[in-house]
């Protein structure tokens, strides 16, 4: 075959991609950039856009209702991204056991993560009712008094948390791939030398799997700062703005009051803050960050 | 963790009990809402776990109380083209990234994988501007059209890994037979990805079922809406109807369940690949 320096064919061939590049990620991120300093109600023609230079920024900065959002997504991320962590690694290890019935259990777990998110926030406000949903219900069991979640400003937000546990099972599976790329002869070489369980856990699997969890911390900072259907359905933000996360209030502020210059705004913060966040699980990941064998380099 | 099967230990039934705790915290919600779809409502407050009496006649009320079956016809309105783009335009770009060299194909790739990290609400509302400017706004079209333009970054790039395992060889000698660059894909490689055709189809299928804030944004009129946008509304029609309501969640969960159990296989292979990203 043909091996020229340049095959210009293959640019026909990502052609759709390019264009669905242009027309749906750098345009809009370029006219977004430029509504971020404009004022502009969508209900008026796109001619009255009018340019306010740093306004919106300013605002926001003043707008109690930002920090609230930023208050709500970080105490969300800070709490939810390890504890999902930790929870799912696990698990994982558990279904990592070599023992019959481990497929059964393994789709049990994952099952949730395939439920479309608002049947899983309609089923979780019922769970969740004080008076006749299951949880206080159980609670009740045990003789505890369960609050009203959702509807108590102090718990509403916990609430979110603790559902979310329950639908893990992506981060499972992807810890699961990742323990089962640990080398068995590590483990039993280590055995062999009187490292117990724990002790082998800490020392061969973890720096073994450590590519995986840093790939789940990027994902889950990312997925805390997008959480948007189960408050919307759920909470719409509420009670007192204890659950108004940070996108639900982007969405607010474009799509219920037509800021679409403000909104432009809080999403080009809303990225700077992933980017930032990104770049120091990046950066600091040399420190941390285990790859066996760096050879599969394209 | 790795000791041999036949060894019951200590250890092993603690992790085995906590496996089963486990998997309990995740069905029990489920059979509950599930049962309590099936009660009377008077029984629906009531303590007993099982219903006195099997009320599947709550899923015909719910199906009538909203028109379910408009909005599931409004589903698959959106969900076929979608995935008729997604697969042909993912597949055809995986392909131009899998076997051409081109000049700045790297920097291009790199591209690409960055994308899938650019949060969608820095163009959701760009976006939102251009449909509306174009009256496309209340029709299914901005829920459709973007799949047809390369169908999704991490689609592309699972596809893409999959076609580098394809030995060239069989490239070279249908070259040899006189096939020609676009023969090659459709009779050589993509006959041969279908394993990765499958894991996207059923992302996207996934993707569409469970989408909310897509429908959210364009679809204004009610008798547009998806099945997961309507059935949100239902929630704020009927209150108090739980059995309705689970009812209702029930025939929302049951369809991506299905294609779950159909294809776990897919699923699981997808999601290990999609970690496998090293930037």
């Amino acid at each position: 075959m043909r091996k020229s320096k340049s095959d210009w064919a293959g640019y026909l061939y990502i052609m759709p991609w390019l264009l669905g590049l242009l027309l749906f990620t750098i345009g809009p991120m370029l006219f977004s950039l430029l509504l971020a300093f404009s004022k502009w109600d969508i209900i008026t023609g796109v001619q009255s856009i009018e340019w306010v230079g740093l306004d919106n920024f300013k605002a926001i900065f003043h707008d109690e209702l930002f920090y609230q959002s930023l208050k709500v997504t970080f105490i969300f991320a800070l709490i939810s991204v390890p504890l999902y962590q930790i929870v799912s690694l696990l698990i994982a290890v558990l279904l990592n056991m070599r023992s019959r019935g481990m497929n059964v259990f393994r789709l049990i777990y994952f099952m949730p993560s395939v439920i479309p998110a608002v049947a899983v926030s309609m089923m979780w406000v019922m769970i969740f009712n004080p008076e006749y949903g299951i949880l206080n219900k159980a609670l009740g069991w045990f003789g505890i008094q369960g609050p009203a979640w959702l509807q108590d400003p102090s718990y509403a937000l916990g609430a979110l948390i603790v559902m979310g546990i329950w639908g893990v099972g992506n981060t499972i599976i992807i810890y699961l791939s990742g323990l089962q790329s640990v080398p068995e002869d590590m483990h039993e070489a280590a055995e062999l030398d009187g490292a117990g369980r724990i002790r082998r856990f800490f020392s061969i699997t973890l720096p073994m799997i450590s590519p995986t969890v840093f790939f789940n911390l990027i994902m889950g900072i990312i997925g805390g700062f997008q959480y948007f259907t189960q408050a919307f359905v759920m909470t719409n933000g509420g009670p007192l703005n204890s659950t108004l996360f940070y996108n639900l209030y982007l969405y607010n502020k474009a799509f219920q009051d037509y800021e679409m210059g403000y909104a432009s705004a809080l999403s080009w913060i809303l990225f700077v803050i992933i980017l930032v966040f990104t770049l120091i699980v990046i950066r600091s990941s040399s420190m941390w960050v285990y790859y066996q064998g760096d050879d599969d380099k394209d | 963790m790795n000791q041999s099967a036949k060894r019951i230990s200590l250890p092993h039934i603690l992790s085995m009990l906590a496996l089963i705790t486990g998997a309990l915290i995740v069905i029990v919600p489920l059979l509950w809402t599930f049962f309590t779809s099936l009660k009377s409502p008077a029984e629906v407050f009531k303590d007993n776990f099982f219903p006195t009496v099997w009320h599947w006649t709550n899923y015909r009320d719910a199906v009538q109380a909203v028109p379910f079956f408009k909005f599931l016809g409004n589903t698959v309105m959106i969900l076929i083209p979608v995935l008729i783009g997604t697969v042909l335009s993912s597949a055809i770009c995986a392909y131009g990234f899998a076997r051409f060299n081109f000049k700045g194909k790297r920097t291009l790739f790199l591209v690409l994988l960055a994308t899938m990290m650019l949060p969608s609400q820095v163009t959701m509302i760009p976006m939102f501007i251009m449909f509306k400017e174009i009256g496309w706004v209340d029709t299914f079209l901005p829920l459709i059209i973007p799949a047809f333009f390369g169908g999704g970054a991490f689609n592309i790039f699972l596809i893409r890994q999959f076609m580098r395992g394809i030995p060239r060889d069989l490239d070279e000698s249908a070259f040899v037979d006189g096939a020609n660059r676009f023969q090659i894909f459709t009779r050589i490689v993509l006959p041969l990805s279908v394993a990765p055709l499958i894991a996207v189809s059923i992302f996207t299928f996934m993707g569409v079922w469970n989408d909310f804030q897509g429908p959210l944004i364009y679809l204004n009129s009610s008798d547009k809406y998806t099945l997961a946008l309507g059935l949100s509304m239902f929630k704020g029609l009927y209150n108090v109807e739980w059995n309705m309501l689970m009812a209702a969640t029930i025939l929302i969960m049951l369809p991506a369940l299905i294609v779950f159990f159909l294809a776990q296989k897919y699923f699981i292979e997808g999601i290990s690949i999609s970690s496998a990203i090293k930037g």
